[in-house]
């Protein structure tokens, strides 16, 4: 492959001191994506569509998959007084995609547009 | 532009110089499917990244490599992943039509059953349309149906 490449196991500043890079590896999301209330992607990575469940729950399939299901996730509405959240209520979670609940002051769910990030390790 | 020789890359990297070096490909097609006759139709939106791609072409695996990792899940006792390397290492695809990229994402995120014998029933499990037939609103999303008498120039769900 024709990409560059810098293979280094620290970084190391001249007075903040060093890092190790599988900090870096490990910390950075695996996937992220900003969704519309109608599972319409604005942007992403690492997602290969959109799904548009019912009101206010939507899910979202990664390309490459990740390890294990013991995975992180953030999922905020873009909406103020609406709640984002792992729906993992109603659904289990699995290494091939995660599932996103959006919800109204009063608990119901209610269709706003969202962004939902996943940090955890790639298959 | 072309795509670099990826067979052995990491899929993540691959997506990584995708989104650097491809502009997204917002479809206009839509999925709506029955995953159960208890539950309301769903919506399947390609993502642009994704589709770029796919039409690209030498980026994605074959979707039978997502099947076999989905096999693996299945199995009693998954903890993780053993065969991610199918991913990485099984020769990328080619360049594909966007209709040749609906058929390959519909047989990697929509239920193999839902899609294997969409058309066995009553009426279709699946269709494809465009997002303009789709409901102009999203009032009662929650009972959102396939059309038991579909016509391709009308409303779709309703």
């Amino acid at each position: 492959m024709a990409l560059g490449k810098i293979k280094a196991d620290t970084l190391e500043h001249s007075t903040a001191g060093s890092l190790d890079t599988k900090f870096v590896v490990n910390g950075s999301a695996k996937a992220w994506v900003i969704g519309s209330a109608a599972a319409a992607l604005g942007n992403s990575l690492n997602i290969s569509s959109g799904t548009d469940d019912g009101t206010g729950t939507y899910h979202y399939d990664y390309t490459t998959a990740l390890a294990n299901s013991n995975f992180a996730g953030t999922v905020t509405s873009e909406v103020a007084g609406t709640i984002g959240s792992l729906d993992n209520g109603a659904h289990s979670k699995t290494t091939t995609n995660v599932f996103v609940a959006i919800t109204n002051s009063s608990a119901s769910a209610e269709d706003r547009s969202h962004s939902a990030k996943i940090n955890g390790d790639l298959a | 532009m072309q795509t670099p020789e990826f067979q052995g890359t990491h899929l993540f990297d691959r997506l990584c110089w995708a989104k650097e070096n491809l502009d997204g490909v917002q479809s206009d097609y839509r999925v709506v499917y029955e995953d159960s006759v208890d539950e309301c139709a769903k919506i399947l939106v390609p993502d642009p990244n994704w589709m770029a791609c796919a039409l690209q072409g030498g980026i994605l695996p074959p979707v039978q490599v997502y099947w076999e990792l989905a096999k693996d899940e299945a199995e009693e006792g998954f903890t993780k992943h053993t065969r991610g390397y199918l991913l990485h290492n099984t020769e990328p695809v080619e360049a594909m039509t966007e209709e040749q990229a609906l058929e390959y994402l519909i047989m990697k995120d929509c239920p193999q059953h839902v899609w294997r014998d969409y058309d066995s029933g009553n009426k279709p499990k699946m269709v494809i349309c465009r997002k303009e037939q789709l409901p102009a609103t999203r009032e009662w999303r929650n009972a959102w149906k396939i059309s038991e008498e579909l016509a391709t120039d009308e409303t779709v769900a309703a």
